[in-house]
């Protein structure tokens, strides 16, 4: 009973923080059981994630998704969730911006940019990525996938640490691909 | 025997309290080491977003155990303070107290050293370092940027240049080279390299500036010149230390003959100076360094915010805990004490206080246990004394209630008189001989009882009572008038004393006289006629014998009747002056007149009526002696001489030679008591009881009135007479007069 009172107080004092950032549009694509998505998160590129970059410290914007199932009159049931993570980090020496993607906690993709711009593009646009595998999932389902931005944190009253999150921006609903 | 019983049941041991303290304190030593590691960690590490979330959940769980802890005792307190529960108030102000000793120091010192660990950290970011390093990498990237300017122009040029040649075409390729090593030598460049899209086409390198290999650009810097038209990259060729400076250009291919294949891009390098390219760097990772400070300064704040906050925390339930942990060792002794007071003042003598208490506390409970332990035995003692009690009481009171009917039923009156002189209990036989009912004596002072003029002579006598030491008790004669009777008591008074000989009180023994008193004088005046009739008959006889002898002779008419005439009348004359003498003293004993006091010179007295019998008798002494207090006393003095007279007359005659008689006056309590001893043969004790009656002798002649003119004298003047043995042989007559 204790242990349980801890663990709620513990969820009641992990703050988060609303960020300005938003998810537009989720489109999503089917290769063959795969599933691709396409967003961008919109307004993220603020003067503290620049100022963060341009320090040469790592900066991440974690995306997490979920893969859930539609039920009417009741709540989605999560089936599977999966998280892409940005890294983006400077090299003031050779004035050069390295982008790492780690789908899954694994490294998929490293890019070099040399403009803001094209980091900014690099790091909040994400374009066909096969976050999940519809294998095995009915296919009268009606399935959705959801997409939350975390973009770091930051301390509320100088030692309250919160993480910054999006909210959560749901795509339009979608049915397995029928197996032959 | 799980562990948290074994937990529960050890939490007050001291070898547990003293392990926490011990890990307590190896904690604190590991958190400053850790701070002290902390300043050579990276700020990377230290502002770790996981470890800034660790602290704060740490802080968060800390300040939940504190509130919990402080609110848990908060509660019992204020609980036990509802109930009144004893010892409670002190309790809540001892925890209140402790806490408040550890909690106003450890916050005070927490708010002032995070005021100055927030103005520190402000202060290291308002240095002048920053618009130094500002400045020079400004510069640095300035430098930068001229070179990949003029690296830009000069790319520009040669892909105008070599506009004219068929890339191709092999046979321009030496006039390709050749005009690329001029514009090399002429624009100073260090690389110059042709590419057609990402496919290298040809370059040239300065021999002097000592790259040994033409180094290879990123895909991306050509494919963004390709994309975009120019772009520029700075790489470190291999084998030098130098930074190349790369821009590239691009262009459509000339003539537009194959419009699909890719861009013209001509890539311009310089090589840096490798020290200045080691400053730059050097001042640019300075920069990033110090910006990357910059951007953590809030994070770094929270940790150390949250480090400090943790330690502080820390530092405060220790403190906190320590202080409840001292409070109860305290309350818990003092509690238990008040809790036993309270259940002892209820009657509970057998409650001992149980709490484990080793400094003077500890004593005070030994000392509450011995004591209780003694009340409950002193109560036991108590207990069975009481019983015993109560049991000699109803013995006493069955006694009392013996003695009180055997008083009730005694002839005797009996008054008992407490030592505040009120009368106690006074039995039906007194009540009975005094005439007075039990409500006007008993309770009241006996001279107030005894106030009337009838009973203020028993009231003299108990008050002038002699109650000296020793089993002393005192008879005299009372003589009363009630309800116009004569009546005569024999009051004894005796001392009530107690186990000390102190005396409590007095009880008065009356025993009735009159009718006893009244036999005596029957049988003394039966004895008087008898006597008075003897004395009359021999004076009678010779009268009766000489009359009838005169009157033979007459009618005979014997010739000697003169002279037996003359006989006869002088016979009978004899007789009859003794009768006559008789008579007299007869009538001097019935009209003696009542004392008349006065004052009397008492030595002198004693002395002329000593001295009418010296040396009457040979061989018997005769003294006389007077305290020497005794000169002037108010008597009677002819009646007081009178009875010496008769006893001393009595003493010399039943003394023998060789003598002694004496006479001896004292002042005793208020009195003059006169004593008359002699050295005679005594008086047997049937005798003593007649000795005062009138006509009572023991000599067989005289007419026995000298000792009852003597009592007669004594008892006008209020006192009293008695007759003992005296000591070795004798007699000794004491006579009491008031003075």
């Amino acid at each position: 009973m204790r242990a349980k009172l801890a663990l709620l107080c513990f969820f009641l004092l992990a703050s988060q923080a609303r960020a300005d950032a938003r998810i537009s549009e989720i489109k999503i694509g089917l290769d063959g059981d795969r599933v691709l998505t396409t967003f961008t998160l919109r307004d993220a590129f603020n003067h503290r994630l620049l100022e963060r970059v341009e320090s040469g410290l790592p900066t991440p914007i974690l995306y997490r998704f979920e893969l859930a199932r539609d039920r009417k009159r009741w709540w989605d049931e999560k089936l599977k969730e999966n998280t892409l993570e940005v890294v983006a980090m400077y090299d003031a020496v050779a004035r050069a911006y390295t982008v790492h993607y780690k789908l899954d906690d694994k490294l998929i993709e490293s890019r070099t940019v040399r403009e803001l711009k094209a980091l900014e593009e690099a790091m909040t646009t994400v374009e066909n990525l096969p976050v999940f595998s519809l294998a095995g999932l009915p296919d009268d389902w009606r399935l959705l996938v959801k997409v939350q931005a975390e973009m770091g944190s930051r301390t509320v009253l100088s030692f309250i640490p919160v993480t910054i999150n999006t909210d959560w921006k749901e795509s339009s609903k979608f049915h397995a691909p029928k197996t032959p | 025997m799980d562990l948290r019983e074994k937990i529960l049941r050890h939490r007050k041991d001291h070898r547990l309290i003293g392990a926490g303290l011990v890990a307590l304190l190896l904690l604190f030593t590991a958190l400053f080491y850790l701070a002290q590691r902390g300043r050579d960690l990276p700020a990377a590490l230290v502002t770790n977003r996981v470890l800034l979330f660790v602290l704060w959940y740490v802080n968060v769980v800390l300040i939940l155990i504190v509130v919990f802890v402080l609110l848990r005792n908060l509660f019992k307190l204020l609980v036990e303070r509802r109930h009144r529960v004893l010892g409670s108030t002190f309790k809540f102000k001892l925890v209140a107290t402790y806490i408040g000793l550890s909690l106003i120091p450890v916050l005070l010192l927490f708010a002032i050293a995070t005021e100055l660990l927030q103005g520190s950290i402000d202060r290291w970011f308002n240095t002048p370092v920053a618009p130094v390093l500002e400045r020079g990498n400004a510069v640095a990237q300035a430098l930068y940027d001229r070179i990949e300017r003029t690296n830009l122009r000069d790319a520009s040029r040669v892909l105008s240049e070599i506009r004219g040649f068929d890339l191709d075409a092999p046979g321009e390729r030496p006039r390709l080279t050749r005009r690329m090593q001029e514009l090399l030598q002429e624009m100073d460049l260090d690389l110059l390299a042709v590419y057609e899209g990402q496919e290298f086409i040809h370059a040239i390198l300065n021999s002097q500036s000592g790259i040994p290999d033409l180094p290879e650009p990123d895909r991306s810097f050509l494919e963004q010149a390709a994309r975009e038209g120019r772009s520029t990259a700075v790489e470190t060729p291999a084998g030098t230390n130098g930074s190349l400076l790369m821009a590239a250009v691009s262009s459509p291919p000339a003539g537009g003959a194959r419009p699909a294949r890719p861009p013209v891009v001509v890539v311009a390098g310089s090589l840096l100076d490798p020290v200045l390219s080691e400053q730059r760097e050097k001042l640019v990772e300075d920069y990033q360094a110090y910006r990357q400070l910059q951007v953590q300064k809030d994070d770094l704040r929270a940790s150390h915010l949250l480090l400090f906050g943790m330690v502080t925390l820390l530092i405060l339930l220790a403190s906190s805990w320590t202080g409840l942990y001292l409070a109860r060792r305290v309350t818990v002794p003092i509690q238990a004490l008040a809790e036993g007071t309270r259940l002892i003042s209820g009657g509970d003598l057998g409650h001992r206080v149980d709490v484990e208490a080793d400094d003077e506390l500890g004593v005070l409970v030994d000392s509450f246990n011995r004591m209780t332990q003694e009340l409950e035995s002193n109560e036991k003692l108590l207990e069975a004394s009481n019983r015993e009690l109560t049991t000699s009481n109803q013995r006493l009171g069955e006694e009392r209630a013996l003695i009180a009917a055997v008083l009730e039923n005694v002839a005797a009156g009996v008054v008992s008189i407490d030592s505040s002189g009120r009368i106690f209990t006074c039995n039906g036989a007194a009540l009975n001989m005094l005439r007075q009912r039990e409500g006007d004596v008993v309770g009241r002072p006996f001279e107030e009882a005894w106030s009337d003029v009838e009973r203020s002579r028993l009231a003299a006598v108990v008050k002038e009572a002699d109650l000296g030491p020793g089993d002393r008790r005192e008879s005299k004669e009372v003589h009363l008038i009630l309800g116009g009777e004569w009546k005569t008591f024999e009051a004894k008074v005796t001392g009530l004393r107690d186990s000390q000989g102190q005396v409590q009180g007095r009880v008065l023994v009356l025993e009735d006289l009159t009718e006893l008193i009244k036999a005596q004088q029957l049988a003394a005046w039966h004895e008087a006629a008898r006597r008075i009739a003897h004395e009359i008959k021999n004076p009678l006889t010779p009268i009766r014998l000489s009359a009838e002898r005169l009157l033979r002779k007459s009618q005979q008419g014997d010739p000697g009747l003169g002279k037996a005439i003359e006989e006869g009348v002088e016979i009978i004359v004899r007789e009859v002056v003794t009768l006559q003498g008789m008579v007299d003293e007869f009538s001097r004993y019935a009209r003696m007149p009542r004392p008349r006091p006065a004052a009397v010179d008492l030595p002198k007295l004693v002395s002329e009526t000593v001295h009418l019998y010296r040396n009457l008798k040979p061989g018997v002494e005769v003294e006389g002696e007077v305290d020497a207090g005794l000169s002037t006393v108010k008597i009677d003095g002819e009646q007081v001489r009178r009875a010496l007279i008769n006893l001393l007359d009595n003493a010399v005659e039943a003394t023998e030679a060789p003598g002694r008689v004496s006479v001896a006056a004292h002042a005793v309590n208020g009195h003059l008591e006169i004593l008359v001893a002699d050295t005679g043969r005594g008086i047997p004790p049937e005798s003593k009881e007649k000795l005062f009656l009138p006509y009572y002798s023991t000599k067989g002649r005289g007419t026995g009135l000298g000792l009852a003119i003597v009592h007669r004298i004594v008892t006008d003047h209020q006192g009293s007479i008695r007759v003992e043995d005296n000591a070795p042989r004798g007699t000794v007559f004491t006579v009491e007069l008031p003075i």
